[in-house]
């Protein structure tokens, strides 16, 4: 028998109603006039009384709220809809129930929890059924509950183990064997694994074949990075090889590069900085909140699983939507409305990291409309580490594979090969599966049991259980020595999973480690102590062989030689033809205000700050540099600089770049700006450009020959700016999925993101700088080359243009120009700094006033010889310049450096910009301004 | 002597390892105690003279806020918490470790097991992190906020912190000198968004028991015991860090317990 107890606000606020009254008055139905809603609890297996002794003493706030046994709560709504996770999708607040329960001494079978929504008014089927699917229901993981639940119990029989008989195959079964399973492996790799079945004389096991499908799909394998690659006809380096190159030429200070979970920098005091960013695209397409959770905790274990433990210290997030204006009638079928995704992405964020106590702290959203199809989520973490610690070792034959944190359900499966193949509309249904709901709690338990047994010195090897489940981190871990696995002891949330469906699947807060024997019994303590779940599932033996074993039965026997170097490296053609856009002449302002109106409330211009307000940014106590800073706290900075160890001075500085546009254009000065722009924000704030460590990220579309060879544009790119300024990248991660294909033929493209995260130590962090001016009558001065080349600029895409003239970055002015700069920060002469970007020079200077409480006098003029064009000016984006604001008495040493530099203007106490170009131009008022800035995002996140 | 700090712990605490530091700064001995420890016995509330319930989100904050961690503390430490603040030790709940004070009971009227306030959902029914500004009440026996004459600042974090009373208050909690901190904007009670961060019935942004011992807040003086943590140190000059007082203040007072 289940127990209902219905939960409901008395006095006060029903703040969950009014927000959602407010969402439903912004999809334009005046059917409802009200909304209250109840938290629904559903307790198995105990008798009344005690339930409503639990709703007493746990459910409810008697101050607040009142509660109900068994019967309906909202009383006369015209209609009343549960929204509850369907079964099987794990929902956190269960194990707390469970917990509290049976620490009030009531013992509990099974628990639920769900949320009931009251419409007052008179809605219609059609709102009611309009309002679940735009605001209340994703039907991926949640449902409308109809029937209440018999059980809470999930049961089920397992599958057995079947034998797929491949060596018969002919072609075109195997493509359809590879379909039918969602492996996404082609002919090709179908065909190598045929031939090593007939070679080893027997059929595979379906746990067998799963586990090929994984490490060998794109995600895991990153096939077309380590592709030999035919461009135009001319052979060239693999893309992977060209990257890692540059961590071997400029290897200096360099203690973990790409072998392990994050890349690993020298810091100060004896410790290591870490540096991992990922993304989590296809997930956060299907189930926005889920997919950001299970992202930012999937990239947070990467720090977890580095070296031998790492401690997060940040995290970042960057995303790139269709505008939330954008009409859902325009949507392609299957695709969630962008207003939506982005509002459930930024809630999956915070309620991950704010529970992690990780701070998010640097990160940006780009909008445009072919992200509309497929977002891109782009999560990275960093993290500090024991120099003695951040490399792994190797595990032993004998050492123990032990599982820690969640269990393993079937939420999560095929999350790699899914991740690999481009989305379609059917990839709802089909996928449902592949995404799931994060437990940050779960997770912080794991990190928590993690860093005090590295610190004990017990951990000999530790990986993140991700993509591809314990068949990648076991097989993995194992793969130069060999694994024996009793697959039967893994925990499972519940009975029912076929042996396979263990062995691959994703669920998430799960870490598997290596441990010596005479660490075991410590290790369990630890784990224990700290309500961590550890399980012994196997040992590592000197047998070159992953076997798994499910009680009697084998669902693996394979060669680890064949497994991790069977697939044969491709070969592909890649072709770039640069796309022509149209660039007509534009007429200059006539309304200047109304420009400036428009390009601070473009959505890639405005302010984000109603969404890092979200975060807790300031958790750990480390901010040395906060997102916003100011007399309103509410002008934004170009980076993050932090204290990771308190008390100390010395820093890192985190920050990134891009410019999907700009690639359309032409992906090589796209992607010189994408990392300019990450290296300025990294120098604007103080940073040492040598210090910078670089990360990069590549979300494309599927890697036709034409996308191929805009990737092979884009590679070049990252390298030459990494051989300019003598530094290298040390993590980094592609996905080439980002392709969306209807039925109907519709295919879209997103604009292809290089995201180049930046991070590096400072010694001192007093010798760092924030945007907001300080003094009133300083001057402001313009560092850096502009040649208001203007194609991709949010001043064209007012004008509905892209233009083909883009930004071209002079790579040995912008090293000459960021070193200069860097001692003129680390010696005290700049009060604020900020870089141009999106929005122009224009933008800049308005944030530096909105932080620093003071207007801006501009003189254009008379710095000038030539005739230019004001508009282009003041809304050129070129990557790699600068406004400063310095004292009168500095600005000769500044000009005398040999960089650019040029004063062009003042700070002044009246709070508006006015514009001079030998004459008036224009002056706006600085609060209509900043209005114009914050409202875009404040109406999302209201 | 260092005095003892329990800075306790479990699942989903995570503003531990500042708040230890904030101790250690203000001259304390801090020992991260799990809860489990204190359960089973292995360790023991009476060995220290202050206890600690750092921010983070007890248990994820299911069901409500601090919730969890109030009923395991109310059921299996009761007679431990009682004997611990009748020996006139400190306690401070910071942001979570409010909310758990206040579920408890401890707060504001030392009553366990019976509540007199709550903390209700933010009016803007979002989490926010933003610096904001805070009064001390005059009069107020609060040990942890004696000496704070001018307005300070400290950064606030949470989604739950809208302090609410029935309407009994005025006779219960101010007439016993509850409140300890309010909201405030230029040097008065702050009523409004977002100087008032969380809508607070009467701005009060931290209570304390009748003698001043048990002190809860929902902003974070633990992320400002360092000049370099305030986001606007680069504008306006800090004498000392606005948050170090307080702990400066609980083990100044624990010495000589």
């Amino acid at each position: 028998m289940i127990q209902v107890v219905r939960v409901g606000t008395k006095i006060g606020t029903d703040v969950r109603g009014q927000s959602c009254f407010t969402e439903i008055r912004n999809l334009g139905i005046r059917s409802i006039v009200g909304v209250k809603t109840a938290r629904v609890y559903r307790l198995e297996g105990i008798e009344p009384e005690d339930a409503s002794y639990l709703a007493e003493k746990l459910f409810t706030d008697q101050l607040t709220q009142v509660f109900t046994l068994n019967s309906p709560l909202i009383q006369f709504a015209a209609r009343l809809i549960e929204v509850a996770y369907k079964p099987g999708v794990m929902n956190p607040e269960a194990a707390s129930i469970m917990k509290a329960v049976g620490d009030l001494g009531i013992n509990l079978v099974a628990a639920d929890s769900s949320t009931e929504y009251g419409f007052f008014g008179t809605p219609s089927d059609e709102d009611v059924q309009f309002i679940c699917d735009r605001l209340l229901v994703n039907k991926t993981v949640e449902r409308v509950v109809i029937e209440p639940p018999i059980t809470l119990i999930i049961s089920g029989e397992r599958g057995a183990i079947t034998i797929i008989p491949i060596c018969r195959m002919s072609g075109e079964e195997l493509v359809e064997l590879s379909k039918n399973h969602e492996w996404h492996l082609d002919l090709e790799e179908m065909r190598v694994l045929q031939a090593h079945a007939c070679e080893i004389g027997r059929d595979l096991t379906d746990g067998e074949c799963e586990t090929y499908a994984q490490t060998w799909s794109e995600h895991c394998s990153h096939k077309t990075f380590r592709a030999r690659l035919i461009v135009n006809g001319v052979g060239k380096k693999p893309l992977i090889a060209r990257i890692k190159g540059t961590a071997e030429k400029f290897a200096d200070g360099l203690l973990s590069v790409f072998d392990d979970n994050a890349g690993v920098i020298d810091f100060f005091g004896g410790q290591g900085l870490c540096g991992k960013v990922e993304t989590h695209n296809s997930p956060c397409a299907l189930e926005p909140y889920g997919g950001a959770m299970t992202g930012t905790g999937g990239v947070l274990r990467d720090i977890f699983g580095d070296g031998e433990g790492a401690k997060p210290i940040a995290s970042t997030d960057i995303f790139c939507f269709a505008p939330p204006d954008f009409d859902p009638e325009k949507l392609p079928a299957g695709c969630l409305s962008p207003r939506y995704l982005l509002r459930r992405v930024v809630d999956g964020v915070r309620d991950y990291g704010n529970r992690m106590g990780v701070p998010t702290n640097n990160g940006s959203i780009h909008f445009h409309e072919d992200f509309r199809a497929k977002p891109t989520v782009i999560v990275g973490a960093y993290g500090i580490i024991p120099v003695g610690k951040c490399l792994k070792g190797k595990p032993q034959p004998g050492d123990r594979i032990i599982v820690i944190g969640g269990r393993t359900g079937r939420d999560g499966i095929h999350g790699a090969t899914f991740s690999s193949g481009e989305m379609t509309d059917q990839t709802v249904q089909v996928n449902a599966s592949a995404v799931q709901i994060g437990n940050a709690i779960e997770e912080k338990k794991v990190g928590d049991a993690v860093l005090r047994c590295r610190d004990e010195g017990l951990i000999r090897a530790i990986t993140d259980c991700g993509a591809g489940g314990f068949s990648s981190a076991i097989g993995e871990m194992g793969s130069e020595t060999g694994i024996h696995v009793a697959l039967e002891r893994a925990p499972t949330k519940y009975p029912g999973m076929s042996p396979w469906e263990i062995w691959i699947s994703e669920s998430q807060e799960r870490m598997v480690v290596a441990i010596a024997p005479e660490n075991i019994v410590r290790f369990f303590e630890i784990c224990e102590a700290l309500n961590v779940e550890a399980t012994w599932l196997g040992v590592f033996a000197n047998t070159g062989r992953l076997v798994v074993m499910y009680e009697n039965e084998t669902l693996c026997d394979l060669s680890m030689d064949f497994l991790h170097h069977g697939l044969p490296q491709r070969v592909l053609n890649a072709n770039w033809v640069r796309p022509e856009f149209e660039e007509p002449e534009i007429p200059v302002p006539s309304d200047w205000r109304e420009t400036c109106r428009r390009i601070l409330s473009h959505p890639n211009v405005c302010s984000k700050e109603s969404i890092v307000r979200m975060y807790d940014h300031s958790v750990q106590g480390m901010n040395a540099l906060a997102p916003f800073s100011g007399v309103n706290h509410d002008g934004p900075n170009d980076a993050v600089v932090l204290t990771p160890i308190l008390g100390e001075r010395y820093g890192v500085i985190i920050s990134h770049g891009l410019n999907p546009i700009l690639n359309r254009i032409d992906p090589y000065w796209g992607s010189v700006w994408a990392a300019t722009e990450a290296l300025a924000n990294f120098v604007a704030v103080g940073g040492d450009p040598r210090e910078a460590r670089l990360i990069d990220n590549f979300i494309w579309p599927y890697p036709d020959e034409q996308e191929l060879g805009a990737l092979d544009r884009s590679v070049d790119a990252c390298v030459d700016i990494a051989e300019a300024f003598g530094i290298p990248y040390i993590s980094g991660k592609d996905s080439l999925s980002s392709t969306y294909r209807g039925k109907d033929g519709t295919v879209i493209k997103i604009p292809p993101v290089l995201c180049i995260s930046v991070f590096g130590k400072i010694r001192d962090v007093r010798k760092t700088i924030s945007a907001d001016f300080k003094e009133e009558g300083s001057a402001i001065m313009q560092v850096g080359l502009r040649k208001l080349e203007m194609a991709g600029s949010v001043y064209y895409d007012l004008h509905g243009i892209v233009g083909n003239n883009l930004p071209r970055v002079n790579l040995k002015e912008a090293v000459r120009t960021f070193q200069k700069l860097h001692r003129l920060i680390a010696r005290g002469i700049i009060l604020s700094c900020h870089d141009i970007s999106d929005g122009g020079l224009f933008t800049t200077l308005a944030e530096m006033c909105f932080g620093g409480g003071m207007g801006a006098s501009l003189e254009l003029g008379y710095a000038r010889e030539e005739k230019e064009r004001i508009d282009f000016r003041l809304f050129n984006e070129t990557a790699g310049c600068f406004l400063i604001e310095v004292r009168d008495m500095d600005v000769y040493e500044v000009q005398s450096l040999g960089m650019h530099a040029e004063e062009i203007g003042r700070t002044i106490a009246s709070e508006v910009i006015s514009v001079h170009n030998r004459g008036h131009v224009f002056r706006a008022d600085l609060d209509e301004l900043k209005e114009f800035w914050q409202k875009p995002m404040k109406e999302v996140f209201h | 002597m260092r005095p003892k700090v329990c800075i306790l712990r479990t699942d989903g605490t995570n503003c531990d390892e500042e708040t230890s530091y904030a101790f250690r700064k203000a001259g304390g001995n801090p020992e991260f105690v799990h809860v489990n420890q204190l359960r089973s016995g292995a360790l023991r509330l009476r060995s220290y003279k202050i206890l600690a319930i750092p921010g983070g989100f007890s248990y994820g904050d299911d069901v409500a806020s601090g919730k969890i961690l109030a009923v395991e503390l109310i059921s299996f430490l009761h007679d431990e918490l009682q004997e611990f603040v009748d020996a006139g030790k400190l306690v401070i709940g910071i942001c979570n470790g409010f909310q758990v004070l206040v579920q408890s009971g401890l707060l504001p009227l030392n009553t366990i097991g019976i509540r007199y306030a709550t903390l209700e959902t933010n009016d803007s029914g979002k989490f926010e992190c933003r610096w904001i500004k805070l009064i001390t009440e005059k009069g107020s026996p609060c040990i942890f906020t004696r000496g704070y004459d001018n307005e300070i600042m400290l950064p606030v974090a949470h989604g739950e912190g809208s302090f609410f009373v029935d309407t009994k208050w005025p006779e219960i909690g101010e007439n016993k000198n509850c409140v300890a901190l309010r909201y405030s904007e230029g040097g008065q009670p702050a009523d409004f968004y977002p100087a008032n961060p969380n809508g607070s019935l009467y701005s009060i942004a931290g209570v304390c028991d009748p003698f001043g011992r048990i002190f809860g807040l929902m902003p974070h003086p633990e992320r400002f015991v360092e000049f370099s943590q305030f986001d606007n140190w680069r504008r306006e000059s800090i004498d000392k860090p606005h948050g170090l007082q307080m702990f400066e203040n609980a083990v100044n007072f624990a010495v000589e317990l």
